[in-house]
């Protein structure tokens, strides 16, 4: 299969409003891009360690540059450490 | 199970529950149960610093030109935190290594509390550059009624494992009667629960009693007052950070049955008294911040704020280990702290940075929570 980001930019999902698309050119990750589009998420760390970024999704797919060490359930990812390779949509806990 | 330094049960490590299986016998990390531990060992080994690398020399003439209630606001905070790392740099070795199965779980106990020594030393570096006696503070941890309050919240649940553990090794389960006439009930399912609520109690110590700290530190250096300091207090900061996402993930292990079905079972009947637990430490966290602010708030911070912003973060650690938020607040009060919790800049030879220069220029760049009103999670 070819990368699911290739030429595209995933669309990101808020409580079922369309919120951005994440740019990978532009964002390293999808924390950077949420406050570039002035969404408010929780952070500490910003490297995957301290889990205070934790967040919901639906659905979508995300990937990591380095595996976090954070704990998250089935279903959560933290947005410091990782970019979505698909269309995602986040919820509030 | 008794304890022995070296079991000769040819085991499979790989089939040992986290903990109250096989002592540990062979240190091996080519294969683990649980990866996570082994990744936090090397994480922990990868933030190594020495408190003489950071230069305080400067912190001396600002804590001299502070006013009275501010030295009281920066001198009760080192000895709180002397407190909770002098608990934390021996209590995980005496309490948990007795009852560890797994290496790699082990190994990162030993590595947690090696780091919180490391923390203790922090302090007494600290301390030496700013007073001509450091006893004048020291001396007082042990007298000081508000310190004493919370030392006895923080050591119960250590000391009554360590019991606990000590009659069960001893007298094994069942009922005995002892020589001093006193019967006493052992049972493997209750040491299991202290041991529950031992690990629930360092997470609430490690997620929110070390922060009204932080805040304060973090405050001073934001007006470039006692900067060596803070920046001490961030590498305390990031260690902690790792050792609450351990604790979580035990906890998480141990509430998910996979590791000991019965763990399962009692982190259900806990429920409602780790419920309490942490919200009877964020409530005995506020009073600190009066206890601080009696003589006077500082700038940038006062009791108000500093106790929305133990209720955020008291929420925040709850969900993490599956439990209800306790307040009301979901916004953090003191956003721009988050920059100082942040690793991107933490330097690993700090004696060469300009804490302050390259720090306004963070805070600059950093997100206010007020502007972003479009979209909130
Ligand atoms: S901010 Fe720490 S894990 Fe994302
Ligand atoms: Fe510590
Ligand atoms: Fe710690």
């Amino acid at each position: 299969m070819t990368d699911k980001t290739d030429g595209k930019r995933p669309w990101v999902f808020i409580q079922g409003q369309q919120a951005f698309q994440f740019d990978p050119q532009q964002h390293d990750s999808l924390l950077e891009a949420m406050e570039a589009h002035k969404v408010a998420v929780h952070y500490e760390c910003r490297s995957g360690y301290c889990g205070a970024c934790r967040t919901t999704t639906l659905d979508g797919e995300v990937e990591y540059q380095h595996q976090p060490i954070a704990f998250i359930r089935k279903g959560e990812i933290l947005p410091c450490c990782c970019t979505p390779t698909r269309d995602i949509t986040l919820v509030r806990d | 199970m008794k304890y022995t330094t070296f079991s000769r049960e040819q085991n499979d490590a790989l089939k040992e529950p986290m903990f109250f299986g096989n002592p540990v016998n062979v240190s091996r990390y080519d294969q683990q149960k649980y990866p996570i531990f082994e990744q936090l060992i090397e994480k922990q080994l990868s933030f190594f610093w020495r408190p003489e690398e950071v230069d305080v020399s400067k912190d001396r003439i600002d804590y001299q030109a502070l006013p009275a209630h501010e030295q009281h606001i920066f001198i009760s905070n080192l000895k709180y935190q002397t407190l909770l790392d002098s608990i934390q740099g021996r209590s995980p070795n005496v309490a948990l290594l007795p009852l560890v199965s797994i290496p790699e779980l082990e190994t990162w106990i030993e590595t947690w509390a090696f780091s919180e020594t490391i923390h203790s030393r922090s302090y007494t570096h600290i301390i030496r550059n700013i007073v001509k006696d450091p006893s004048t503070i020291f001396d007082d941890i042990v007298l000081n009624e508000e310190i004493l309050k919370r030392a006895e919240d923080i050591s119960r649940y250590y000391d009554d494992l360590i019991d606990a553990t000590r009659q069960y090794q001893e007298y094994g389960e069942g009922q005995h009667s002892l020589a001093n006439g006193e019967t006493i009930d052992i049972s493997l399912r209750s040491l299991k629960r202290k041991l529950y609520m031992c690990l629930m109690s360092v997470n609430v110590l490690e997620a929110i009693r070390f922060y009204v700290s932080f805040a304060c530190s973090f405050a001073f250096a934001e007006r470039e007052l006692m900067e060596g300091n803070a920046k001490i207090i961030r590498l305390i900061a990031r260690d902690e950070a790792l050792h609450l996402t351990s604790t979580q993930h035990m906890l998480n292990i141990m509430a998910s049955g996979e590791d000991d079905p019965e763990m399962a079972e009692i982190a259900i009947e806990c429920h409602a008294e780790a419920t309490e637990l942490f919200r009877f430490a964020a409530e005995q966290e506020k009073q600190w911040a009066r206890y601080l602010f009696k003589d006077g708030s500082m700038i940038g911070l006062n009791e108000t704020i500093l106790c929305q912003y133990v209720e955020y973060i008291t929420n925040v650690r709850m969900q993490a280990v599956g439990l209800p938020k306790a307040f009301e607040t979901s916004e953090n009060p003191i956003p721009w702290i988050n920059t100082w919790l942040s690793s991107d800049s933490v330097q690993v030879a700090p004696q060469e940075v300009e804490v302050s220069s390259y720090l306004v220029g963070q805070i600059d760049n950093s997100v206010d929570v007020d502007d972003l009103s479009e979209f909130t999670l």
